[in-house]
């Protein structure tokens, strides 16, 4: 359909029947709800009926009316008139009424046979409308759950963001001006420590793209023993935020490196650094 | 509300509307064969067994021809399928709503959906077989112009007909065999395209090119 509307040329398909089955069904549920593409299907089936009007006529059976009133309940059958102008010849009587009752039996039969069919058709269609509301239903609770997960990743973005603006404004926080290294000239990064959070937060920009085989790590060194505080992707603006609790403090650390290794991290430091920083400024007190 | 004969109602808005509704009590009330197909449907929905018996007279070789026509040799089975139809009718009135079309639209849609499920239970081997699926196109029992206990709307029917059919007559061959295939075949685009060897979009060209020169042929139509 096109947008939420159907357009005249499905419309046409639909009243004249040849559209697949599960398409159909989709539009006979719309149409149920929507009144301008319910008055549009109208329209083409006026003009798909008019199709039935070419067929040239045939006489229908004579015995159809009789039928179609003992069905419906308005004749009684015509197989017991019939019986009364039967002769008195016991054999023809007998004759006749082994006949009769097979003939009764096979129209019973028949009309078993048409009633489970009609049952079946029934069925059949309840079935169909069953299944393309649990179709629907299945496809509401998908984008319902899909937004639910939406809105965690944007409230975690939100306590992530809070955290961060709350490093930055304490003033027991320490900053340190990170240096890109050549590879990256135009990327710019902080490192905050927050004493109070015991966390500290990376934030860079300007990053350039890497492929799905490498992600960026962080990671903090003493006396040339690094550390990784783990790793970290930015975003398709270059943009990065990470951030990493550490207990123990960060004044035992003179140097941190973002470097880039093969996707998942590396256990230890073996990939080009992107970014150094000077942890000395964290010595004041403010570490472990 | 008294029933005046053959009132000029549009059709059943409900079926409880049609239940308040009372017998004839006019003098002399028209013929109801003189009755419009919506006037008889409200009346059946009223159980009126006279207006049933003359909708039935009015459409029965219509139905049963279209039956016939999609379900081939097999006249058996055309005959209960359209015997099917018409207890339907009666049994359950109400699912005609006139406000939504007209009343041989109507029964049209439902005798095709009817005749397409027997189609389909039965399968593409049956089809071929019982030379089901779109049916002879020259007359075969024509029903006598002259034959009928309902004369203006057989008249009325009659010229239908010969509208519907001068329109499809302009049709080019392969629209009208695309249209044939899809209304009487109860094929799918993607089926006729199969059957015809056609690619998927020039069967939906057709059925839609068909199907507006149809609607343009028909717009004048009474």
């Amino acid at each position: 359909m096109a947008g939420e509307h159907l357009s005249p040329e499905q419309a046409d398909e639909y009243a004249i029947g040849s559209l697949e089955p599960g398409l159909a069904r989709i539009i006979a549920l719309h149409i149920v709800e929507c009144p301008p593409c319910r008055s549009l299907v109208h329209d083409a089936e006026d003009v798909a009926a008019a199709l039935a009007l070419s067929t040239p006529l045939r006489r229908s059976p004579p015995g159809l009316k009789q039928r179609v009133m003992v069905k419906a309940g308005l004749q009684r059958p015509g197989i017991f008139r019939r019986l009364a102008f039967v002769g008195p010849a016991a054999a023809g009587i007998a004759a006749v009424t082994v006949a009769i009752m097979a003939l009764t039996g096979m129209v019973s039969l028949r009309g078993q046979v048409n009633d489970l069919r009609r049952q079946n058709s029934d069925l059949q269609a309840q079935v169909s409308t069953a299944l393309a509301e649990r179709t629907e239903i299945a496809g509401i609770s998908q984008r319902l759950s899909a937004a639910e997960a939406t809105t965690r990743q944007l409230g975690q973005q939100g306590i992530a963001d809070r955290e961060l603006l709350l490093a930055m404004l304490s003033p027991k926080s320490v900053v340190a001006e990170v240096y890109a290294t050549s590879s990256q000239q135009n990327a710019v990064g902080r490192l905050i420590w927050s004493p109070q959070q015991k966390t500290v937060f990376f934030v860079a920009d300007n990053l350039g793209p890497i492929p799905g085989t490498q992600t960026y790590q962080l990671w903090v060194s003493e006396n040339g023993q690094y550390s990784s505080l783990g790793t970290f992707r930015p975003d398709a603006s270059g943009f990065a935020r990470y951030s990493a609790t550490v207990p123990e403090g960060m004044s035992g650390y003179d140097t941190a490196v973002v470097t880039l290794e093969p996707a998942g991290g590396a256990s230890q430091r073996s990939g080009p650094s992107i970014f150094a920083a000077d942890l000395s400024s964290f010595h004041s007190g403010l570490g472990r | 509300m008294a029933w005046q004969g053959n009132p000029d109602v549009p059709g059943i808005r409900s079926i409880h509307q049609a239940g308040e509704l009372s017998r004839p009590l006019a003098a002399a009330p028209a013929p109801q064969t003189e009755w419009t197909d919506e006037t008889l449907m409200l009346a059946i929905a009223a159980r009126d067994e006279v207006a049933f018996s003359v909708l039935y007279d009015r459409y029965v070789d219509l139905v049963y021809s279209t039956v016939a026509r999609m379900l081939g040799r097999d006249s058996a089975l055309a005959e209960d399928v359209a015997q099917e139809i018409f207890v339907r009718l009666w049994q359950r009135p109400e699912t005609f709503v006139a406000e939504r079309g007209r009343f041989l639209s109507w029964l049209m849609s439902v005798t095709r959906n009817r005749a397409v499920d027997e189609l389909r239970s039965r399968g593409r081997r049956w089809r071929r077989e019982t030379g089901s699926g779109s049916g002879p196109d020259e007359p075969i029992n024509q029903v006598p112009a002259d034959d009928a206990d309902d004369p203006l709307a057989t008249a009325q029917l009659r010229e239908e007909q010969r509208l519907v059919r001068a329109a499809l007559r302009d049709l080019p061959a392969d629209q009208r065999r695309a249209l044939n295939l899809a209304y009487f075949g109860g094929l799918t685009q993607l089926e006729i395209a199969a059957e015809l060897h056609e690619p998927l979009g020039t069967v939906k060209t057709r059925i839609r090119l068909g199907m507006l020169k149809l609607r343009r042929a028909l717009a004048d139509r009474v």
